[in-house]
Formats: C-alpha cells, sequence, structure tokens
C-alpha cells in the first residue's frame, strides 16, 4: 500500500513540476529535441508508474518480499491497510487505467482520421490554386503578396509557401524560411504535435498532459530553428522572422504569432552549442532514461528516507 | 486519381489564361500535356472543377461555357486564408512559420530566459 501511494504521490509530482523545469532548460539553450522527447517521456512515465502502482496493490505479497527483508520495519510500513482495502483500490486504478489508456487510442484513432481529411482537402484545393515545384519534399508556392510559409504533414508532405516570401526577402532568408519548414517534415514535427494533443484530450488533469499541445507546438519551432540555423546560418533564420513577422497586418494571424517570434528571436541569440549527432543521440536516450526511471527511484527514495526516520 | 487531380490544374491554367468563357473542344485544343486527351476526359475534369466550385457555366445554344469562378489571384488568396486558418486549428495538420500556439508558454518561457538577453 505504501509502495504503491509512494509511486502515485511521486507520478503526481513529475506530473506537476516536470513541466516548469523543462521550460526552463529550454530557456538555458538546451536542444530543444531533446526536451521534447523528454516531455513525451515523462507523459509515458507518469502512465507507467501510476499502472506499477495499480499492480503492486493488486499482488497479493504487494511484490515487497524482497525489500522486506531489507528491514524490519517494513511489514509494519507496507501493511498500513487492511489486503481488502488495497485489492478494491488495485481494482478500481486498474479500471481506470484501462479505461483512460483506451480513451486515449481512441482520441488518437479519431484524430488521425480527421487530420487526414483536412489533408485532403488541403491537397485539393492547393493543386490547383498553387504552382507546384518538384523536390523532396516539393514545394507549392502560391502567388501572394503576404510572405507566409507553412509545412502541411503527410508522405509525403509538402511545404507551401507565397511568392510574397522573394518580394520581401533575400535569397538566403527565403533559403532559411524553407529549411524550416522542411525540419519539420523531416522530424516529423506534426506527428509529435498530434500526440501531445492526443494526450492532453485524453487525460486532461496534470499539467504534464494539459499544456502538452502548447509546448510541443513551441518546442518543434524552436527545433526547426536550430536546424535552419544548422543549415543556413543564424543571421537569415534571424533576419528571416523578423521579416515574416513584421509584415503582419494588425489583427491578422501574423500579429497573434509576434510574441512567440520575440521569443524565438532571443533564444537564437543565446549561444548554443552545435550538436554533433553521436552526443545527441547519447543525450535523447539519456533523456528518455531518466524520465522513465526518476519517478520510481523518487518514490523508493522516498520510502526508504521514511524508513530510516521510523526506524531509529 | 492522381492523374485527373493534375489534370484539373492543367485546365485551370487553361482557363485562367483565356479572356472570355471556353467550350470544351476549345479548352481540349489549349491544353499542353504533352499527349493527346480524349474529349470526354476533359468534360469530366470541367464537370469535376464545376461540382467543386472552381468554374461556372452557361449554356449557349447547345454547349456548355466554362469559366473560372475566381482570378488566379483570388484563388491564391482563398487558399492562404484557408491555411492561416488552419494552422489555428488544434489538428496539427499544418506548421506554420511565423504561428504559435498559446501566449502562456510564450510567457513562461520568457521569464525563464536569460537575464543577459533579456536587458538587450
Amino acid at each position: 500500500m505504501t509502495v504503491a501511494a509512494a509511486l502515485l504521490v511521486t507520478a503526481g509530482l513529475m506530473g506537476v513540476l516536470a513541466p516548469r523545469q523543462l521550460l526552463r532548460l529550454v530557456a538555458r539553450g538546451t536542444d530543444p529535441l531533446v526536451l521534447l522527447l523528454t516531455w513525451l517521456a515523462s507523459a509515458v512515465s507518469v502512465v507507467t508508474t501510476a499502472a506499477l502502482a495499480v499492480t503492486l496493490l493488486l499482488l497479493p505479497d504487494h511484490g515487497s518480499h524482497a525489500l522486506a527483508l531489507a528491514h524490519e520495519c517494513w511489514s509494519s510500513l507496507t501493511h498500513g491497510m487492511t489486503p481488502r482495502v488495497e485489492a478494491t483500490g488495485g481494482v478500481v486504478g486498474l479500471v481506470l487505467l484501462v479505461g483512460l489508456l483506451s480513451r486515449l487510442v481512441v482520441v488518437s484513432v479519431r484524430g488521425a482520421r480527421r487530420r487526414a481529411g483536412r489533408r485532403r482537402d488541403h491537397l485539393a484545393m492547393l493543386r490547383v490554386a498553387a504552382h507546384r515545384e518538384p523536390g523532396s519534399p516539393a514545394t507549392l508556392w502560391l502567388d501572394h503578396d503576404e510572405p507566409l510559409a507553412f509545412s502541411l504533414a503527410g508522405t509525403p508532405g509538402v511545404v507551401v509557401a507565397t511568392e510574397g516570401l522573394h518580394r520581401r526577402l533575400t535569397r538566403e532568408q527565403v533559403d532559411a524560411v524553407l529549411a524550416h519548414e522542411r525540419a519539420h517534415l523531416r522530424g516529423r514535427h506534426h506527428l509529435l504535435v498530434a500526440a501531445g494533443d492526443a494526450v492532453a484530450t485524453a487525460l486532461p488533469f496534470l499539467p504534464l498532459f494539459r499544456r502538452a499541445p502548447a509546448v510541443v507546438r513551441e518546442l518543434v519551432e524552436l527545433a526547426a530553428d536550430a536546424a535552419a540555423v544548422r543549415a543556413c546560418g543564424v543571421d537569415a533564420v534571424r533576419a528571416a522572422l523578423l521579416g515574416v513577422s513584421g509584415n503582419g497586418t494588425p489583427g491578422s494571424a501574423l500579429a497573434m504569432g509576434r510574441d512567440s517570434v520575440e521569443v524565438r528571436l532571443e533564444l537564437l541569440a543565446t549561444p548554443r552549442r552545435r550538436p554533433d549527432s553521436a552526443r545527441s543521440l547519447l543525450a535523447y536516450g539519456a533523456a528518455c532514461v531518466a524520465a522513465m526511471v526518476i519517478p520510481v527511484i523518487a518514490a523508493f527514495t522516498g520510502l526508504l528516507a521514511v524508513i530510516l526516520v521510523a526506524c531509529h | 486519381m492522381h492523374g485527373l487531380g493534375e489534370l484539373e490544374a492543367a485546365v485551370m491554367d487553361v482557363l485562367w489564361r483565356a479572356s472570355e468563357p471556353m467550350k470544351v473542344r476549345d479548352v481540349l485544343s489549349d491544353l499542353d500535356t504533352g499527349k493527346q486527351l480524349a474529349y470526354t476526359t476533359v468534360l469530366t475534369v470541367l464537370d469535376n472543377l464545376h461540382r467543386k466550385g472552381w468554374v461556372q457555366r452557361e449554356l449557349v445554344g447547345k454547349a456548355y461555357h466554362y469559366e473560372p469562378t475566381t482570378s488566379r489571384a483570388e484563388a491564391a488568396a482563398n487558399a492562404v486564408r484557408e491555411l492561416v486558418n488552419a494552422s489555428g486549428d488544434p489538428d496539427g495538420v499544418l506548421l506554420h512559420f511565423a504561428r504559435s500556439a498559446s501566449e502562456h508558454e510564450t510567457e513562461l518561457l520568457r521569464k525563464a530566459l536569460p537575464r543577459r538577453s533579456r536587458k538587450r
């Protein structure tokens, strides 16, 4: 009972505390992709930790006999409640967990279907209205004066851009914008965004889940910026962001993005180490593993502390 | 299906370049797709375009005359408007270069930025 409770508490704490810590790391110049993966891994970790807690409640000996040998007082701690209460708690937990996970699956499938429909509609319209420049990914050019760029998910995805980019930006800056959009497609950022949305819709109770959509959107922009900087240099990306956001008419969609563009500009000014691929792979792996085991370690550390205090 | 989509674009291109409504036969003779197309193919494509609202038609004598419902520039502007609106949708199928979803997260990030860069 106590172990299960400790696991649930740490899972909850992680769900509440992780968001702010992760955003702080973004601002310090940590690779946004590492944080993105850590965020999603943390979400998985909170769920699995909760599942572990439920399993412990349901196991007849609470899986604790190995630990019980460690200290005599363990048994008094593990049996804080009668077995009947624990079993009931376990069953309720199991039902809740299975219910929530099936909800997640339903939400994801529904979302995927809706997105496929949207994509078809957009492509049908663009096929007629835009001029297609072949490539991988292809770029669809719209003859429009406002400088705009989008990436449209899919296999293959496409970049959509307006001729306004050529009219308002230099060649290097246009390249930077296109590199940014291609990074979205190459990095499958639309899928990450979809995962964040599904998690928030299906499990809307902890900040870690609730804020996933906004944070994932923010982080994929930063990741794409970083990719564009690697391809075209920081000056071109900065100038492109300024050029594109400065031209929005007040009240238009662009004006809404201005705040976030300012933050992106400031982050571009923050010096960042150029990640080499071996080191970043290591970082991605370490971040995911850390996110997965932190709640369990925290729970057992907490319990150990309680044992030490209670039994001395 | 894919081929038909490309034909739609080619047919619209012909209609946009023309100064007046065109008959199917005129569209067929102006189409430059690299291969000879059947009259019925072009008719089907124009039918599809009419159903989707890209072209309007008027019966003159025995034949329909087709013309675009919007200019090419208007079509591009409509497409842009649709994309800008869709990039705010929560379905995440589109990502927009200079737009982000939330004021709240931006504010948190701004607060977390190192002082040095905030003072600028």
